[in-house]
C-alpha cells in the first residue's frame, strides 16, 4: 500500500533521460531537452530511459549498445525517428512527440508493469583479473596487474611543465553530451589537460539548422554553466550574456583563421542568430586541444561547427597517411 | 535494561528497512554497468593513476605563511608589555619573510601551470 503510493509519486515526476543523438537528430533533441515533464541527464547511469534520436552509425552501433547496459536500472529505451540497432524498447516516429510516450515508458517502469530491460553485452570483465596474482589484482608487481580487468596507465611526456606522470587514453565519444553527436577523439590525458587528441571518428550529418549561430551559442554558453541562459537562447530568446560575467572565460579561447577568439565569434553569432557558423579554425583539431585543459578544450570543440572541425582533422589525417 | 529498549528498536527499524528495500528494488550490478561513462566507448587503462597536482606549490607556500600566523598569537601577548619595540621586530620577521613572496612570485609560483 504504502509502496503503491510511492509509486504514484514517483511516476509523476520528471522523466530523466539520457540523448542519444544520431544522424539529423540534434535540434529535435535539444527541442526536446527544453520541455516540461523530463531532466535530461549528462551520464545515463543517471537516467531511467535511453533516448535515441536519430539513427547512428553502423559503426556507433557498440558503443550504443553499452550506453544501453550503462543506463540505470530499471531502464527502458525510446527510438525516436531512429532504425532500431537492439531489439529492446518502443518506437515513435521522428516527426512526432515523444514526451507522452516517455512519460508512459517511466510510469510503467516505476510500478513495475513494464519489464527492466537486460543488458546487451555479456558480464564479463574485460580481462580475467579476479584470484590472479599475488594480491589478486591480476599481476604482479605495483604496474604489472588489471584490477578490475584494466591494465594500469603508464607514465608518458607532460606538454606542460615536464613533470611525467601518468597518461590516461581512452576514447571520448561518440555519445558524449559535450561533444558534438558522432564525433569520436583519442585522447591523453595528463590530470585535466590534453596530451595528444587524434580524430578517430567525425561527427554525423546534422540539419543546417543545428550550426545556427543562435544554437552554437547555447552550447557554448550551457558550457559554461549558464544553464538557464542557454535554454533562454534555444527558447528564441537574447539573454543578457555581458550582464553575466562569465564571457571572460572565452577571451583568447579557440581563435579562428582571422585571429578572432571565441567571446569575438559569440558576438558576431547573436548578431546574427540565424545565419549558419562558418568560420574555420586556425589549426587542425589535434593541434588546437594540446595542451589545452578540459573545459577549454570542451568550448574549443564546441566553436565551431563540425563539418569545419573535422573536415580539416580528417583532411590532415589524410595527408600525413600518405 | 528499559533502557535499551530504545537503541534496540532504532536498530530494528534501520535493519528492517535495509533489508525491506534491498528485497524491494536490488537490481544485479552487471560488468557492462561497471564502465565508467566516457560516451560510449570503453577507457583501455585503469583510472588509478598518478597526476600532477598543480596547485601544489601554491598550497605548499600558503601552509608555510599560516606558520607565521601562529608566531603572532604569542607576540600579540608580548606586544602588551614591550610596546613599540616588539611592533619593530615583528615588522623586521615580515619583511623578511616577504622576500621569499617576492622570490617566489619572481619564480612563476603564482603562475597557474
Amino acid at each position: 500500500m504504502a509502496l503503491s503510493i510511492l509509486e504514484r509519486f514517483a511516476g509523476r515526476a520528471d522523466v530523466p533521460v539520457y540523448l542519444a543523438v544520431g544522424e539529423n537528430g540534434l535540434p529535435r533533441a535539444e527541442a526536446l531537452s527544453l520541455r516540461a515533464g523530463l531532466r535530461p541527464v549528462a551520464s545515463p547511469r543517471a537516467a531511467a530511459i535511453l533516448v535515441v534520436a536519430g539513427t547512428p552509425r553502423p559503426e556507433d552501433r557498440h558503443d550504443l549498445a553499452r550506453l544501453h547496459d550503462q543506463t540505470g536500472r530499471p531502464r527502458a529505451t525510446l527510438w525516436w525517428g531512429a532504425l532500431r540497432s537492439f531489439d529492446h524498447g518502443s518506437f515513435v516516429d521522428g516527426e512526432a512527440d515523444p514526451l507522452p510516450a516517455l512519460r508512459g515508458l517511466w510510469t510503467e517502469l516505476v510500478s513495475k508493469q513494464r519489464e527492466d530491460e537486460p543488458d546487451l553485452l555479456p558480464d564479463v570483465p574485460p580481462n580475467p583479473w579476479r584470484g590472479i596474482g599475488p594480491n589478486g589484482q591480476g599481476g604482479k608487481g605495483m604496474m604489472g596487474g588489471t584490477p578490475y580487468g584494466r591494465p594500469m596507465a603508464m607514465t608518458d611526456a607532460d606538454p606542460r611543465d615536464g613533470l611525467e606522470l601518468d597518461a590516461y587514453t581512452a576514447e571520448f565519444g561518440p555519445f558524449l553530451p559535450m561533444f558534438p553527436p558522432g564525433l569520436v577523439l583519442n585522447l591523453t590525458l595528463q590530470g585535466d589537460i590534453i596530451a595528444k587528441a587524434e580524430v578517430a571518428r567525425p561527427a554525423m550529418p546534422q540539419p543546417e539548422a543545428a550550426w545556427s549561430g543562435r544554437a552554437m551559442a547555447a552550447r557554448v554558453v550551457a558550457l559554461l554553466g549558464l544553464s538557464a541562459a542557454a535554454a533562454r537562447l534555444r527558447a528564441g530568446g537574447m539573454p543578457a550574456l555581458r550582464a553575466a560575467g562569465a564571457l571572460g572565460a572565452l577571451r583568447g579561447l579557440a581563435p579562428d583563421a582571422e585571429g578572432r577568439d571565441l567571446r569575438e565569434r559569440l558576438g558576431r553569432w547573436l548578431e546574427a542568430p540565424d545565419a549558419p557558423v562558418t568560420e574555420l579554425p586556425s589549426a587542425p583539431l589535434p593541434a588546437l586541444l594540446h595542451g589545452l585543459e578540459w573545459q577549454e578544450a570542451m568550448l574549443t570543440i564546441n566553436s565551431f561547427a563540425p563539418p569545419r572541425l573535422t573536415g580539416q582533422a580528417t583532411e590532415t589525417a589524410a595527408e600525413s597517411a600518405a | 535494561m528499559t533502557d535499551l529498549i530504545g537503541p534496540a528498536l532504532l536498530v530494528l527499524i534501520s535493519l528492517g528497512l535495509a533489508l525491506g528495500l534491498r528485497s524491494y528494488g536490488a537490481l544485479a550490478d552487471t560488468e557492462p554497468g561497471r564502465i565508467p561513462f566516457i560516451g560510449g566507448a570503453a577507457p583501455e587503462t585503469h583510472a588509478w593513476q598518478r597526476f600532477h597536482v598543480r596547485y601544489y606549490s601554491m598550497a605548499l607556500l600558503f601552509v608555510a605563511f599560516e606558520m607565521e600566523m601562529m608566531f603572532m598569537y604569542p607576540w600579540a601577548a608580548v606586544y602588551v608589555a614591550e610596546g613599540i619595540k616588539a611592533l619593530v621586530e615583528m615588522g623586521m620577521f615580515l619583511s623578511i619573510l616577504s622576500f621569499g613572496i617576492l622570490y617566489g612570485w619572481r619564480e612563476g609560483l603564482f603562475r597557474w601551470h
